[in-house]
């Protein structure tokens, strides 16, 4: 009876060197520590560790002797008994001690089967040096990468543009084609934003002028007749060449609506087309459409040619204006039927002055007439109202002609007939004064000669005293009379109307191609557009002409042809309107309205014009 | 053909003067760079003058044009991988192609965000543009430590192999693991868990910033330290010899950790760089037919 052990190692090369050693005692130590029969260099193992013990009848009892548990076939134990006939597997820290019977004797294989550190364990060396398991691999990684960018950023989108039906409104909240929005919708368009398929009707197919008409039904006009605009465009450059390739081969037709109102350009308003989008066609028009009335412009600084306003040539048969576009350069003057020297009403130092100063504080007025004291913005302040003789003249130039207690008479302004009328009126139902001398109907005494003389004479006057409205008549139209100052009178055609006076005209835009807004010009004086102080005729045509809007405006890049103090860029939109009606150009009306605190995007398309 | 044989000889010292010992930065005096170099100012030469309606975009004719090129550069590029496994000699090297690589690739920068028109926004486009520059940064990062780090390495290393590394610390193992035999097994078990820790342990941020807080070598040095102090100084002392293999396994492990620090450094950006292409590859490819289907 006795202990054997078998201490197995290993070379280098993995061969197995058995060394054996018999123990004949009936208890043997396992430890650490060097004198112990089972001596295990194991660090994890106490120096006297645990005692095998022979009992009598062949089994083994094992007490751990340092109060740390050890391994009896997986199980951890302080103490334990094997029957070694049956065997048992024990495990101190790394090392394994096989346990059987062996022909009487007790049998103890012990082998280390851990490496003694981490880093003696056998390892894969080519990976170890390298990121290889801390990172996950480049190839899943791109494969994971490629199916959630398709899956997100193509199947989705695709799937709820599949799933949702053009022309209807699709829900509030996110869609996931909205992940292919190339960049904000303008303010106007921003309850757009979720519904992609309002305007992209159909897969793979560009953006038709029917998807803007749904809404646009009124607003968007025509320019010009179809086929006119294609033949009036500049052929294309090297880079429209190239841009009409990728347009044909993808399907992407020309001239629509949103070549020039492009959107996606982020939030905010939509960019107001540029100049080139006019210029393309204006800029050498002549050339391609050669009968074209319309002279070439292509910047307002550089190239734009001169001002035609329309004026007043004369009035037709049926009393209507007549008017005539006349070029600034031709000098035009015009005859709008009143004699009104505006240089005369401006002085500030003549007769009109003088009595604009006894007026000063009945009608609030400076040292002398101003621009405002005769004229009168429109409700929109875009331009004025036509002068009235009742409220912008009268306060000077009365009318009236006779008092009947506190009340005073005046002509009928605008209805000569009337005025004729009236004053026969008057002449028929007054008599002359009466003299004081005048006796009554006493009976007359002899010698009362002077008395007789009034008598004879008053009734002699009053028997000829209506016959003066003619004379009051004839002096109310002529030179000196009321009327004649300020019109033209000419004879008349019967005797209930001897005169006639020429028909005043007041035309409210004499510029019907561009626009002009006042209120965009706050900041100047009326007369540094109009020389009305130096005006001493009244045919005079009081517009400023091309050069004088160019002392301020350049054009769209700030092109100019004269030195401009403070420069006012300016396309072609901000004057002309490419869907024209009669309102103002859109550019103008955003900016007059912004200058009047009243964003135009807050209101909706149908009160927008 | 009789005319060939001069050409071919004056080609043989085109090829001498490339210098065989050039890396792919300097491949034939920065050919490559002057190609993309002219390439990236004529684009921007044409951003700028080309007036084009109404404002730079990916859909202008100008835009269609950067985003073909960028578009067909970046597959190119992408097949280096596939190039890069046939090693070739010649004007059309795979060194010749890795420096195009780099060059175009940086060109990409500005092809790809003039074709954006600096329009940026949460969209597919974007996403592909972002990818895109995390693709070209991340390569940018790789030059650099390819140009910085090795010299580093190599002076780290002192001309140790990884293998010797490993040995070194096997065998200092091996010695800490004799020389704590006779301890009792409080300390043994500090000197136990330094051996069992896993020198290559720690995860990628570890590897990349070298900082090993938990490091149970310096804390068992720490401890053996403590407990040594105040004892005397006699001969056979284990704790003295377990101290001594500690500070050298210690001085072991900061070698071997920087050395790891190092090569992560140079490989890391490419599991940025590879999976981010093919991420981009399939951005574009959304992008693209997106374009087309709300067109």
């Amino acid at each position: 009876m006795a202990f054997i052990v078998r201490q197995i190692s290993r070379t280098a090369d993995g061969r197995e060197i058995v060394r054996t050693a018999t123990h004949d005692t009936k208890s043997i130590m396992i430890g650490r520590d060097a004198g112990s029969e089972i001596h295990l260099a194991d660090l994890a193992v106490e120096l006297q560790h645990a005692s095998l013990t022979m009992r009598n009848d062949g089994g083994v009892d094992i007490e751990s002797r340092c109060g740390l548990e050890f391994e009896i076939d997986g199980r951890s134990a302080l103490h334990a008994a094997v029957d070694p006939a049956v065997g048992a597997e024990l495990r101190f820290g790394a090392h394994r001690i096989q346990v059987s019977g062996d022909d009487g004797s007790i049998a103890l294989t012990v082998e280390r089967i851990e490496a003694l550190s981490d880093a003696s364990e056998a390892k894969e060396e080519i990976g170890l040096f390298t990121l290889k398991g801390l990172l996950p691999g480049r190839r899943p990684a791109s494969w994971a990468f490629i199916g959630a960018v398709l899956l997100l950023f193509l199947a989705w989108p695709i799937f709820t543009y599949a799933t949702s039906h053009a022309g209807e409104k699709r829900s509030a909240g996110f869609h996931a084609d909205q992940m292919w929005s190339s960049g904000s919708l303008s303010v106007a368009h921003k309850s757009l934003g979720n519904n992609c398929q309002a305007c992209h009707i159909n897969k793979f197919e560009a953006v038709r002028d029917t998807a803007c008409l749904t809404c646009h039904k009124d607003d968007a006009h025509d320019h010009a007749d179809p086929a006119r605009i294609a033949g009036a465009k500049d052929g294309p450059g090297l880079g429209g060449r190239v841009k009409g390739l990728f347009q044909t081969a993808f399907n992407h037709p020309e001239g629509r609506c949103v070549d020039c109102h492009t959107e996606h350009e982020g939030a905010g308003k939509m960019p107001p087309t540029a100049q080139a989008f006019c210029t393309d066609c204006h800029a050498s028009l002549n050339t391609r459409l050669t009968d074209t009335k319309l002279k070439n412009a292509s910047d307002f600084g550089s190239d734009h040619p001169q001002f035609m306003p329309a004026i007043t040539v004369g009035t037709s048969p049926r009393d209507n204006r007549l008017y005539k576009r006349v070029s600034f350069d031709a000098r035009p003057v015009e005859d709008n039927g009143l004699k009104f020297p505006h240089a005369a009403h401006l002085s500030k130092t003549n007769g009109i002055a003088r009595m604009a100063q006894t007026m000063k504080t009945e009608q609030g007025w400076g040292d002398s007439l101003a621009c405002k004291d005769c004229h009168t913005p429109s409700a929109d302040g875009t331009r004025f109202k036509p002068v009235e003789m009742k409220s912008d003249c009268a306060m000077c130039h009365s009318l009236a002609f006779d008092r009947i207690g506190g009340t005073l008479r005046t002509l009928r302004h605008g209805e000569p007939a009337q005025v004729v009328a009236d004053l026969r009126a008057f002449y028929r139902s007054t008599g002359p004064d009466r003299p004081i001398s005048l006796g009554g109907m006493t009976r007359r005494r002899p010698g009362d000669y002077a008395a007789a003389e009034t008598t004879q004479d008053f009734v002699l006057g009053a028997r000829g005293y209506s016959g003066r409205a003619d004379d009051a008549i004839q002096a109310v139209f002529s030179r000196g009379g009321a009327c004649f100052d300020c019109h033209v009178v000419t004879p008349g055609v019967d005797a209930g109307s001897p005169f006639r006076i020429h028909k005043v005209f007041q035309p409210d835009r004499y510029m019907q191609k561009g626009w002009f807004d006042h209120n965009a010009h706050k900041s100047e004086t009326c007369s540094s557009c109009h020389k009305a102080d130096l005006s001493r005729r009244a045919t005079d045509l009081l517009l400023p002409d091309l050069a004088s809007c160019r002392t301020c405006h350049v054009g769209e890049s700030g092109a100019k042809l004269k030195p401009v103090k403070t420069p006012v860029e300016s396309s072609c939109a901000m004057c002309h309107d490419y869907h024209v009606d009669a309102g103002a150009p859109w550019q103008t009306r955003e900016k007059v309205d912004r200058a009047k605190g009243q964003p135009r995007f807050n209101r909706t398309i149908a009160s927008a014009r | 053909m009789a005319s060939r044989a001069p050409r071919r000889a004056t080609q043989t010292g085109r090829i001498r003067s490339d210098g065989m010992h050039d890396g792919f930065m300097r491949h034939n005096t920065f050919q490559w760079l002057k190609i993309a170099g002219s390439i990236s100012i004529a684009i921007l030469v044409g951003y700028a003058l080309i007036d084009v309606q109404p404002r730079h975009n990916g859909g202008s004719w100008y835009g269609y044009l950067l985003g073909m090129i960028g578009a067909g550069l970046i597959i190119w590029l992408a097949l280096l991988g596939v190039r890069k496994r046939a090693m070739t000699p010649g004007a059309w090297s795979l060194k010749a192609w890795t420096s195009a690589h780099v060059y175009l690739g940086l060109s990409l920068i500005v092809i790809g965000t003039l074709h954006t028109g600096f329009q940026f926004g949460w969209n597919v486009h974007t996403l592909a543009y972002t990818l895109m520059m995390f693709v070209i940064f991340s390569g940018i990062f790789g030059i650099s430590v390819y140009a910085m780090l090795p010299r580093a390495m190599s002076a780290n290393r002192d001309e140790m192999t990884e293998t010797q590394m490993l040995e070194s610390l096997r065998a200092i193992d091996r010695q800490l693991h004799d020389a704590a035999q006779p301890l009792e097994l409080r300390q043994a078990e500090l000197v136990r868990s330094s051996l069992e820790q896993d020198p290559f342990g720690g995860g990628l941020l570890r590897r990349l910033s070298g900082h090993y807080p938990n490091c149970a070598t310096r804390a068992a040095q720490a401890a053996v330290r403590q407990e040594s102090a105040y004892k005397p100084n006699i001969d056979n002392d284990p704790l003295e010899k377990i101290d001594v293999l500690l500070a050298r396994k210690e001085a072991m492990l900061a070698r071997v950790r920087k050395h790891l620090r190092l090569k992560a450094l140079l490989e890391v950006w490419l599991y940025i760089h590879v999976p981010f292409t093919f991420a981009l590859i399939a951005a574009l490819f959304a992008h693209v037919i997106s374009v087309f289907f709300y067109w």
